[in-house]
């Protein structure tokens, strides 16, 4: 019944480095993207010497490459649906980097900071998608926290997840004590048979190989996001689907100066089947989407006075 | 065997009032003094009586012996010390007859060191009686002949206070017999009320009721085993079987569990409990033994040392209705059924412990520490609620504009001073250090002035909160505690959260 880190795994899931092998997109090392539709940086220049190859990724429509998808993804996961459920993160120029149109469900997406001071920033862009979950399906959001993993910074705070656009009254809180329990917890949740809308989890440490693979076996039968926040280490190898660095950049303003919603470096760092990249995003509360932004803000009130008006 | 006697301060001086075999053949006795009993006996051991040990000892062997029934009440002072009441009723045929179990009892009793004098009765107070002054050990009385087995018995089994016996010796009588058969009016007359009651007691005229240690099960099962179990999966196996044996009568009755104790009964004469709570009432026999599965999972290390386990009882402390209710179809199976939110909350609670599973509840405050409530434990949403009526205190909505303020997503426990660097005393900070760290403000929002509610007379300092993001583009919360020169001269500045 408890949770064991050394378990024989059932299944061994080959790790595809690059995506579909069909391009050489060099993996690990961040896309710069900042702004316009279909610029992609060092893949814009590679598909102009390669015209063919590139076409072939820029339109994820194309049949074959569907049915390719669809074969490995049989081949790779225990459970495979026929139509694959995701969290649309309403943002197409991100969408176009990974495999389905959001984050798929049914599989572990990783969520990490870029630096010891950006656990919140991590943790808010979770709660983000923790409300775009919510706001798409009925039902609690389960969220599982590791004592160390967000006490350097405080409890979460009701009216702060209110402002991020999630109901705390839809929130389950489950605390454990350490990342262990944690994980146990997260595994007996997405067994249980309860279907919330969102399992989320905070943890201190990374997750280990073998826990992101149970966490992946046992959340392949069910149609729920699921997302785990570490702090800023390295993360070593795991069998997360994605993993994304967030890291803080200045929130947006109204044109009196004021903040107005927060905004995150977000970089797909790992994608199976997809690509990664890097994007300045913007979290609307209100609307319950990202958007994309410029990647620099006005930065006049940095230089005046802290209350100058701009507009 | 040396003579060891326990002594404690009386009249005249220390006095004995314990004794063990050999000093009772040195011809000592309970109440002698102890400089008397020195000169009787050389070699004496002496210890001081410690009353509260005593008493544990005590408590912790009526623990034990609720493994032949579930009714067990220790004798108070009133009714003599020293002694256990078991109510038999019913379990005595688990044991082969009333005799079976007075045999078992001494000869396990007789394994931990002790020489008890057991009686079976039909009363408590007969049963007091026979122990105590009984001609033999182990009298069984069939019931309804109380007066006949009390009739030779001395006064003194009565459970009389001492200056109502001396009056009794006085007046001639000896036996007990000789007071039953006297007319009750003069004697009513003559004594207070504790002769004619406990006389009335004894043969079973007036009731008796025992205060058993714990209050007793509503449902109970228990087994004995052959041979002590050691092993974690022996005990749910055994825990497996007795609850199967459980649901039948819940399922009668139409119940499920809330409150539930298993007992287990080490072979040294302790008694491991264990309680388990439910978040909705079960009749699920697999699930319960998934949760004690987790209990005994926490309790490992009693495991490990002991020399194990020879009896488990499983009592049902709290139930409730739970009527039987149709399983849902399979095509609406997707909208997750409340017991399986239940049973998920159970397995955690259990693993995580108590308060692991919690939610977040608005309060009426502006305080922003005191605005939000961590709740634990987790109030079921829209589960029992639809046929009751709405609770006066049902949970505040979360408001989207209440309070106005922007909010941090992470609260600090306790707001941590920072140095602040602002032009003017009640300007907005325009650099600050938090845990050794030198933050440039590149923006900051505010104030907001937050004032301790006027009935709170503790003298809070007023706060002005502000939203200051620093040049790498993090948020914090922070706040100046005390109006610039009314409330303090030099106004403090602590950090109360992150915003994400």
């Amino acid at each position: 019944m408890h949770y064991r880190a050394s378990t024989s795994a059932q299944f061994c899931i080959p790790l595809v480095k690059a995506p579909l092998g069909l391009t050489q997109v060099p993996v690990g090392r961040p896309v710069a993207h900042c702004g316009g539709p279909t610029g992609h940086g060092d893949t814009a220049a590679q598909s102009a010497r390669n015209p063919k190859q590139g076409q072939a990724l820029d339109q994820p429509g194309d049949p074959r490459i569907a049915k390719l998808r669809r074969s490995i993804a049989k081949l790779e996961t225990a459970f495979f649906r026929v139509t694959p459920t995701t969290l649309s993160l309403g943002v197409p120029e991100i969408h176009r980097h990974l495999p389905g149109p959001g984050l798929a469900c049914g599989v572990l997406h990783e969520v990490s900071a870029a630096s010891y001071g950006d656990a919140p920033a991590a943790l808010a862009f979770l709660f983000a998608l923790t409300s775009m979950a919510l706001q798409a399906k009925p039902g609690l959001a389960m969220v599982v926290l590791s004592q160390r993993a967000c006490a350097h910074w405080g409890r979460l705070y009701g009216h702060g997840l209110d402002r991020l656009g999630v109901d705390p009254s839809r929130l389950m809180l489950v605390e454990a004590a350490t990342d262990k329990e944690a994980l146990w917890g997260i595994e007996e949740i997405l067994r249980s048979g309860v279907q919330p809308a969102m399992v989320a989890g905070a943890l201190a440490r990374p997750v280990e190989l073998t826990a992101s693979r149970r966490l992946n076996l046992a959340a392949a039968a069910l149609a729920i996001p699921l997302a785990l926040a570490s702090p800023a280490k390295a993360g070593g190898e795991s069998a997360a689907a994605t993993r994304w660095r967030i890291g803080t950049i200045p929130a947006s303003r109204d044109r009196f100066g004021a903040l107005l919603n927060p905004r995150w470096r977000v970089s797909l760092e790992r994608c199976r089947h997809g690509r990664p990249g890097t994007w300045f995003v913007e979290w609307n509360h209100v609307a319950h989407r990202f958007s994309l932004v410029e990647g620099l803000a006005d930065r006049s009130s940095t230089q005046g006075a802290g209350l100058r008006v701009t507009g | 065997m040396q003579a060891l006697v326990l002594v404690a301060p009386g009249k005249g001086g220390q006095r004995i009032v314990c004794l063990n075999r050999a000093a009772h053949a040195g011809g000592l006795s309970l109440g002698e003094l102890l400089s008397n009993a020195r000169s009787k006996v050389l070699d004496l051991q002496i210890r001081d009586a410690d009353p509260a040990a005593d008493r544990d000892a005590l408590y912790k062997l009526a623990f034990w012996a609720m493994r032949y029934c579930p009714g067990v009440a220790v004798c108070d002072e009133a009714s003599g010390a020293d002694g256990l009441f078991l109510d038999i009723t019913g379990a005595a045929q688990l044991f082969g007859g009333e005799e079976g179990l007075l045999a078992d009892l001494e000869r396990r009793l007789g394994s931990f060191g002790l020489h008890p004098r057991l009686a079976v009765a039909g009363t408590a107070g007969a049963a007091w009686a026979l122990a105590r002054y009984g001609k033999r050990n182990r009298i069984v009385l069939a019931p309804g002949t109380e007066q006949e087995g009390l009739k030779d018995l001395p006064l003194a089994a009565l459970r009389l206070p001492e200056e109502v016996l001396t009056v009794l010796r006085r007046l001639g009588f000896r036996r007990c017999g000789e007071l039953i058969d006297q007319p009750r009016a003069p004697f009513g007359a003559r004594f207070d009320a504790p002769l004619l009651s406990r006389l009335d007691q004894a043969l079973g005229r007036a009731p008796e009721p025992l205060i058993p240690v714990v209050p007793p099960p509503l449902y109970r099962a228990q087994a004995q085993f052959l041979e002590p179990i050691l092993q974690q999966e022996h005990v749910l196996e055994a825990a497996r079987g007795l609850l199967q044996s459980l649901m039948q009568d819940l399922a009668r009755d139409a119940v499920g569990v809330r409150l539930l104790r298993l007992l287990l009964f080490k072979l040294d004469g302790a008694a491991v409990s264990l309680e388990l709570g439910l978040a909705a009432p079960s009749r699920d026999a697999q699930h319960l033994a998934q949760l004690i599965g987790l209990r005994l999972y926490r309790l490992h290390s009693e495991f490990e040392t002991d020399f194990g386990f020879e009896a488990a009882a499983l009592h049902v402390l709290t139930a409730e209705d739970m009527p039987e209710r149709q399983n849902q179809l399979a095509i609406a199976a997707h909208n997750a059924a409340p017991e399986e939110l239940a049973r998920l909350i159970d397995r955690l609670q259990h693993r995580l412990g108590a308060g692991a599973v919690g939610q977040l509840i608005a309060q009426q405050s502006h305080i922003p520490e005191r605005a939000v409530r961590h709740s634990k434990g987790f109030s079921l949403p829209k589960i029992a609620r639809s046929s009751s009526p709405p609770r006066p205190e049902e949970p505040l909505p979360w408001a989207p504009d209440l309070p106005a303020g922007e909010r941090p997503l992470l609260l600090l426990p306790r707001p941590e001073a920072a140095d602040v660097v602002a032009l003017v005393p009640e300007g907005p900070p325009r650099q600050f250090r938090w845990r050794g760290v030198r933050h440039q403000v590149a923006y900051s929002g505010g104030p907001e002035r937050i004032a301790a509610e006027w009935w709170r007379r503790t003298g809070e300092p007023t706060r002005d909160y502000y939203v200051v993001e620093d040049t790498a583009g993090r948020r914090f919360w922070l706040f100046r505690a005390g109006l610039y020169d009314r409330e303090s001269a030099a106004p403090q500045w602590f950090v109360h959260g992150v915003f994400g």
